[in-house]
């Protein structure tokens, strides 16, 4: 079907200068198309599914005129569906009670085979009984993040877990302590995180790292690891912080980077890497990550240290048009987004949008990455910067906090440090700045802000801001 | 250009009382809009002109401590969202500082709201732990009242016994009262239980059109307008809108004579009533009470397309979580269960209305939407370790669920014409598995092969052997069975 829509809205996405143009998708007329999840294909096809259950292949979606799109109903009705991927012929769909291989034998446009792969974990009618399901990961294994009941109970079995669903359609159990997620995808290096919302035992939003056997923090869930026969997950004392019940419990796992509830966003969705070598922007190898309540996209850099996963996370793109909730970067540099704010209002204010974001290749001026050293934090930049603004630490300024880790919902920002920039030492390139900084503290985010830095050419950050999450201190 | 002013306050120290605007923005009005009125066009609670916010300060700031989780009537809509929780993240600075400009904006006028008022609540009410209801914090705040229509009532209380509604003309009236907020009342009477009331008066129309009027009692209640019955509500029960009735009429600009009815039997007691010109979204109460309004939702019918079967997946009430709903185009339809294997209800009519389901936050229940709904079986229909694992679709869209056991696979095939409902189940090789075909009721074998199943016909051909009694039983052998109801 040809969309009778001709007119759509694009614009320049106003936190990011002229250099990612943001479209809106038109979509089929009279349909409610509140898009939880996406799916790329061959022939640049796009599969959306909707939160009504409904998947529609868009072809059009990567071209030059999007009034040329023309869209196509798949299949009804499905499980409110939080995870699709296309792989050998079949749409892989994570819905609620279940991982379903669909396909299209007969060739007719129409689905007509739904093999259930896996439907281990329990549901009991609850509407928040959330599946997101990712992409396979390298063993083929799909990952699915089950919300808690009602995110505050687990009261049937795997609620409040991380699974993986092996390509014969077996479950493995593999991390206890999950709130309310939000999205879930891999790390170029095929480490796999998801994103989980400020609640009981979450004094912030984050992006965690799911590794295999590691507690992600909230006990809610705990006891299933009796059907499993798995070892019993930690129960953390109420009130305390992450830091401290660490050195009681090796495998609580720390947020890989906190999300500050209201500075970054309020709901952290989708998570995807940028393996676009380069078409979106000079990101790649750094994950994005999406925002409900918001309407934003936030861009994270990763590093290991100490053998954690932590980091900083900067606002990026802004400006869409409802919630966020899935994403899929195509290997063209195209970025797909679909949103949705039934339930959960956001400051975009249509209730349904599908948009994509393109770059126009001239590189926005970032702090590229920040990472922590042994003396303080080094900051990459996109273009080289002012030598005289940038080796004056007067340019910056840092504080940081951390959270109660607490069977409340949310925390305060607590502990409040006040860390000194001694020095800013200017690489010979001028992308690279080394500061050395007294009083951080171990365990809290540290706050960067460094509205003072021009490029050589005087232009401002876009981005003067920067949360990184100091897990570790490098040895 | 929105960014510029959002990074200004960001890079500012941390936010203290007199931003409050800021902070709504930053924490609030992602839901209740930058204007007050409830983001996405209303879809969520308005603070604009809401009651709730107004008068006693303690109202809101305990919703703001804790939360509010269920329906809540916001100006005469009601919304089943849920308000998460801040006490836990909010200082009393901040909260004092987001309330007072709630209190102020848009129109509101009510006092600011102090730092030390938010101290004494959350320390009074420190062992909460869990969100408020609407009705809890209306019993200990009772919103500030309308202005009603009705005008020179007078309400008269009777001793009655009945669970039904008197004829006055015999009665003799324990109490008579002037009311003169012009609310009707169950609180008004002497007695907590087994009495009747009514309430005469003047209701005054805006203007010429057409009009609702929305009544809900626990227990029983009609409306009369100019000597006319409008709307009843007749045995016991609650009033939480399960049993609210609405009634229409035309009225011309200006003043009619009004009645309410009202008796109670025992337990609670409640009346509530409220009027609206016909697509004016929320009520106006004429009841002190506000109970008994529904969510305006419009039905969205979920129907076959094109002469296809629709499948359907989601929570249905009757049946378990795994539910598998199937429409068919000849008006017939039933919810499978893959968590049982089965085809638990069957009905005709309708088949589903998506409202419960795909509005909100889905938390409505979802029944069948037809009628003459039969409830087959509601345990495990296959052996224990048998496995669901799908469905496929015929070029008529009709399905054939699959499950298996060990090397054994079962088919279970539906499709429907006319009044008839016929599924084919098969089995490939191996020993004969049990299905049960009904928990609920036998098998009453009229003539050849052709019986009662509760109240429906049931027809059986091939391969098998049936039970006697209950449960109703068909140990599969290779092959197919068909099986053919049809209502009587």
């Amino acid at each position: 079907m040809k969309s009778a829509a001709s007119l759509f809205a694009a614009s320049i996405l106003a936190s990011s200068a002229a250099d990612y143009l943001r479209e809106e998708i038109p979509l089929p007329p009279g349909e409610v198309m509140e898009i939880g999840s996406i799916a790329l294909m061959p022939e640049d096809r796009v599969a959306v599914a909707t939160r009504r259950g409904d998947i529609w292949i868009v072809e059009g979606a990567h071209g030059q005129d999007l009034n040329q799109v023309r869209w196509k109903k798949f299949a009804r009705n499905l499980h409110e569906p939080l995870g699709m991927f296309w792989q050998e012929g079949s749409l892989w769909v994570t819905q609620r009670p279940e991982v379903t291989r669909i396909t299209d034998t007969d060739a007719d446009g129409l689905a007509d085979r739904f093999e259930t792969i896996c439907a281990e974990w329990q549901i009991k009618g609850d509407y928040h009984e959330y599946a997101f399901g990712s992409t396979p990961d390298k063993e083929g294994n799909i990952w699915v993040v089950l919300c808690l009941t009602g995110s505050f109970t687990s009261e049937c079995p795997w609620r409040g877990w991380c699974v993986r669903v092996t390509p014969k359609g077996e479950m493995i159990p593999t991390c206890p302590g999950i709130r309310s997620p939000g999205g879930i995808g891999f790390n170029p290096q095929g480490d796999c995180f998801y994103t989980d919302n400020q609640g009981v035992w979450n004094g912030s939003s984050s992006l965690k790292w799911l590794k295999p056997g590691s507690f992600q923090g909230n006990p809610t869930g705990n006891r299933w690891h009796e059907l499993a026969k798995l070892p019993k997950p930690p129960e953390p004392a109420d009130k305390s912080r992450m830091v401290t019940e660490r050195e009681r419990f090796p495998d609580l796992m720390p947020p890989a980077v906190i999300f500050p509830h209201g500075k970054v966003g309020q709901s952290p969705t989708a998570v995807i890497a940028d393996e676009s070598d380069g078409r979106f922007g000079p990101f790649t190898g750094q994950m994005l990550v999406g925002e409900q309540t918001h309407s934003q996209v936030q861009r994270v850099c990763l590093e290991k240290v100490n053998g954690l996963y932590q980091g900083a996370v900067f606002h990026f793109l802004d400006g869409f048009q409802a919630g966020i909730v899935p994403m899929r970067l195509a290997a063209d540099g195209t970025l797909f987004i679909g949103g949705t704010n039934r339930g959960w209002a956001s400051r975009g204010s249509k209730p349904f949008t599908f948009e994509r974001v393109r770059w126009n290749g001239t590189t926005p001026f970032e702090i590229h990455t920040m990472s922590a050293t042994k003396a303080g934090f080094d900051l990459t930049f996109t273009a080289p910067v002012d030598p005289a603004s940038a080796a004056n630490p007067a340019s910056y300024s840092m504080d940081a906090w951390t959270y109660i880790y607490q069977s409340e919902y949310g925390s305060p920002e607590v502990d409040q440090a006040k860390p000194v920039i001694r020095k800013a030492t200017v690489s010979g390139d001028g992308r690279r700045v080394s500061l050395e900084i007294d009083g951080r503290v171990r365990g809290h985010v540290h706050h960067l802000a460094a509205p003072g830095i021009k490029s050589t050419t005087g232009t401002a950050l876009v981005h003067a801001e920067a949360w990184y999450t100091l897990n570790e201190i490098p040895r | 250009m929105r960014v510029p002013l959002l990074w200004a306050f960001l890079l500012c120290p941390p936010l203290t009382a007199q931003d409050g605007a800021q902070l709504y923005g930053l924490y609030c009005g992602a839901c209740h809009g930058a204007d007050g009125n409830g983001a996405t066009g209303g879809q969520f609670p308005p603070l604009a002109g809401s009651p709730w916010v107004a008068g006693d300060e303690e109202r809101a700031i305990r919703i703001v401590l804790h939360g509010l989780h269920g329906p809540v009537n916001v100006k005469g809509r009601t919304y089943n969202l849920e308000m998460p929780p801040q006490g836990a993240m909010l200082p009393d600075d901040q909260i004092a500082a987001i309330l007072t400009h709630v209190r102020s904006s848009w129109g509101n006028a009510s006092p600011a709201v102090a730092p030390a008022k938010v101290a004494t609540i959350r320390a009074a009410q420190q062992q909460r732990k869990t969100p408020w209801t609407a009705e809890e914090l209306l019993r200990d705040f009772p919103l500030p009242l309308e202005k009603s229509a009705l005008s020179q009532l007078i309400s008269r209380s009777y001793e009655w016994s009945k669970p039904e509604m008197p004829d006055f003309s015999t009665l003799q009236a324990l109490n008579t009262e002037e009311e003169h907020d012009g609310l009707l009342d169950a609180a008004d009477a002497p007695r907590k239980e087994h009495f009747a009331m009514t309430w005469e008066g003047t209701f005054t129309a805006p203007q010429e059109g057409s009009y609702e009027f929305l009544l809900d009692a626990d227990d029983g209640a009609a409306l009369h307008l100019d000597g006319k019955k409008l709307v009843e509500i007749t045995g016991i029960g609650p009033a939480n809108g399960g049993r609210s009735k609405i009634g229409k009429i035309d009225l011309k600009a200006g003043s009619i004579p009004f009645r309410a009815e009202y008796y109670e039997f025992t337990g609670q007691e409640a009346v509530s009533a409220a009027w609206r010109l016909k697509g004016q979204k929320g009520w106006n109460w004429l009841s002190r009470e506000h109970m008994g309004a529904r969510p305006d939702l419009e039905p969205i019918p979920i129907e076959p397309e094109n002469g296809r079967a629709v499948i359907y997946r989601n929570f249905i009430t009757g049946t378990t979580p795994r539910a598998i709903g199937v429409g068919f185009p000849s008006g017939i339809n039933l919810a499978y269960s893959a968590d049982h294997l089965a085809p638990e209800i069957l009905w005709t009519g309708p088949f589903l209305d998506g409202t419960g389901k795909w509005l909100e936050r889905g938390t409505n229940p979802s029944p069948p939407a037809g009628d003459r709904v039969v409830k087959c079986s509601s345990s495990p229909a296959l052996p224990a370790g048998t496995r669901f694992r799908g469905y496929e679709l015929d070029p008529a869209g009709n399905p054939t669920f699959i499950s298996t056991l060990g090397q054994q696979i079962i088919r279970d095939h539906f499709e429907a014409s006319g009044g008839t409902l016929t599924r084919r189940i098969s089995l490939n090789s191996g020993a004969p598995v049990r299905v049960v075909i009904s928990d609920a009721f036998a098998w009453e074998l009229t003539n050849d092969q052709t019986g009662k199943l509760g109240p429906l016909e049931l027809h059986i051909e091939g391969a098998g052997t049936l039970s006697q009694g209950k449960p109703f039983t068909l140990d599969l052998t290779p092959g197919t069975v068909t099986l053919t109801y049809r209502w009587k």
